[in-house]
């Protein structure tokens, strides 16, 4: 079995800052995200998916609520102790993201190429022109015909599979070891899902990017995921290898999940 | 096509907004020829005559010492546009800070103390203050910039505010803090520019409401205090007018009023031009 890249014990966010009204959204989760894998993370609407990434990410507002963990390791690196300097400079490059909303996730005000660059200057410290060309040649990886005329588009000149494969281009410019996409597809149409998420495994695979794939489609886990966590009321309550757990789901909540994706079909 | 050119493009189909540009590049001339020493330079001279009529010497006639109104007129341009565009500029760059900082640290003590502030300068009666800071600086030229500077921010800062605190919701601010921005490069590089439209705005109505006031403050006598301005020729002319002159009365209105409607045009044209949406109805 190969190493954990990040590794996750008793991860807790807590809302609301400590007063009477305080709920645990996420509730004591633990888990290992193998080197290369892609692990996937779901449960229904409002189980704390998407504020376990968050969590992760570092990106939780200490004015909206605490995160607590007893350990959270990325590689050889303790985040937990880390300052928010180090911790900048680990986001983007070493651990990215990519969000459910691609129309919201692009500044409307610049164009697409702009802020792609800025990842290759901020991070790979590429001049102006280099970042460009690096950007150039990022957009073509994640399928673009025409690179340049993306690079000059604005958020709002693109589609939405289109912006989804720009953010897709930011997440993965550093290659890093760790990509959380939180449901990157729940807004696009069934093609286009299908195009995006194959680029996406694609360029993770060729980098060694593991991928923890926030979901509630079970359609996607199937298809694209080696294990997966099944999440409910901020815990998991199992994980399993995919097939595995379609096989013959061990917590009565996974069966149910199951049946409802079924309840279409059958 | 480079952004430059494309915001020219749609300028220039706006036939409002063209004219409202050759008034303002007209008065700019005016202004910087002005400061150049090119025009103007003999508004303190008297050449003529009392109540010269309009005439070849004499293009706007001259008020009651003998001075010639056109130099007057038009040396006040260059008055205009110096506290227009310095009221303007950091009104609007003090509104923006002050809004983003109050906007970003919504609900904690730096937004209180911000809005505090505000309340505090909007709860003065507009011409009371701009009277005190004018009496409490009495000959400093720059009295009359630092009141409006000091009031004129207040709108824009409430409007920033609340539109920053709106932008620090959108994915892209999280996304940008995702890929490891600092919140000091945020705000400035994802916060700010996406409230460029209400700068433009409050920074082109504070340009019209400063050259409004500076005309208003010299009629009172609290405004330009060395030199010239329209407001100080509209003070002239109160006694003129009864007496049946109105060189000075004509001169300065008909110039303020179509400075101020040129720009107008101008800052609504660039307004569409700016908007990134709009290139797409077109």
């Amino acid at each position: 079995m190969s190493t954990p890249i990040l590794s996750v014990r008793e991860l807790s966010v807590t809302l609301g800052g400590g007063r009477a009204s305080s709920t645990n959204v996420v509730d004591g989760v633990s888990f290992d995200l193998l080197a290369g894998e892609v692990l996937a993370l779901v449960g229904e609407s409002g189980c704390g998916k998407s504020k376990t990434a968050e969590a992760l990410m570092g990106l939780v507002p200490a004015s909206l609520g605490s995160v607590r963990a007893r350990r959270l390791r990325l590689g050889e690196k303790e985040l937990l102790d880390l300052p928010e300097s180090a911790l900048r400079r680990i986001r983007g490059r070493d651990v990215s993201m990519v969000f459910q909303e691609p129309l919201t996730a692009l500044d409307p005000v610049f164009r697409a190429g702009v802020q792609l660059a800025d990842v290759f200057r901020r991070h790979r410290g590429l001049g102006r022109q280099q970042a460009r060309l690096a950007a150039i040649e990022m957009l073509s990886r994640v399928g673009f015909a025409d690179p340049d005329l993306v690079l000059r588009s604005y958020p709002h000149e693109l589609s939405g599979g289109m912006r989804q494969r720009v953010v897709i281009a930011m997440a993965m410019a550093c290659r890093p070891q760790v990509l959380i996409a939180d449901e990157p597809t729940s807004a696009l149409d069934v093609t286009t899902q299908a195009q995006v998420l194959a680029q996406l495994t694609d360029l993770a695979g060729a980098a060694g990017t593991a991928i923890l794939l926030i979901t509630h489609d079970l359609g996607i886990v199937a298809q694209y995921c080696d294990r997966a966590l099944v999440m409910r009321h901020g815990r998991i309550v199992e994980e399993a290898a995919v097939r595995q757990l379609f096989a013959g789901p061990a917590h009565p909540y996974t069966a149910d999940l199951l049946a409802a994706a079924r309840g279409g079909v059958a | 096509m480079p952004a430059g050119l494309q915001l020219w493009t749609r300028l220039r189909a706006d036939p409002a907004g063209v004219i409202g540009l050759v008034i303002v590049v007209f008065f700019l001339l005016l202004a910087l020829a002005g400061w150049f020493g090119l025009i103007g330079q003999d508004w303190a001279a008297a050449e003529g005559g009392r109540w010269e009529p309009a005439g070849p010497q004499f293009w706007f006639g001259t008020n009651v010492l003998g001075q010639d109104v056109f130099e007057r007129a038009v040396y006040s341009v260059r008055t205009a546009f110096e506290i227009g565009l310095v009221v303007a500029v950091l009104s609007t760059m003090l509104g923006a800070v002050l809004g983003a900082l109050a906007g970003w640290h919504s609900h904690s003590w730096v937004d209180g103390s911000v809005l505090w502030l505000k309340g505090v300068l909007d709860s003065i009666p507009f011409y009371l203050f701009v009277a005190a800071v004018a009496y409490a600086l009495q000959g400093k030229p720059w009295a009359m910039h630092l009141a409006m500077v000091a009031t004129f921010w207040t709108g824009t800062g409430r409007l920033v505010r609340a539109e920053v605190m709106k932008i620090k919701t959108r994915e892209f601010v999280l996304a940008a803090r995702a890929i490891g921005l600092p919140d000091t490069l945020i705000v400035l590089r994802h916060v700010l520019p996406n409230t460029a439209h209400i700068l433009l705005v409050q920074a082109s109505l504070a340009f019209v409401a400063a050259i409004k006031t500076e005309v208003i403050l010299s009629f009172l006598g609290l405004g330009v205090q060395h030199g010239v301005s329209w407001g100080l020729m509209l003070a002239e002319s109160t006694q003129e007018v009864l007496a049946g002159h109105f060189n000075n009365f004509l001169a300065a209105s008909l110039m303020l009023f179509a400075l101020l409607m040129g720009f107008n045009l101008l800052v609504d044209a660039l307004q569409d031009a700016f908007d990134p949406k709009q290139a797409v109805a077109q």
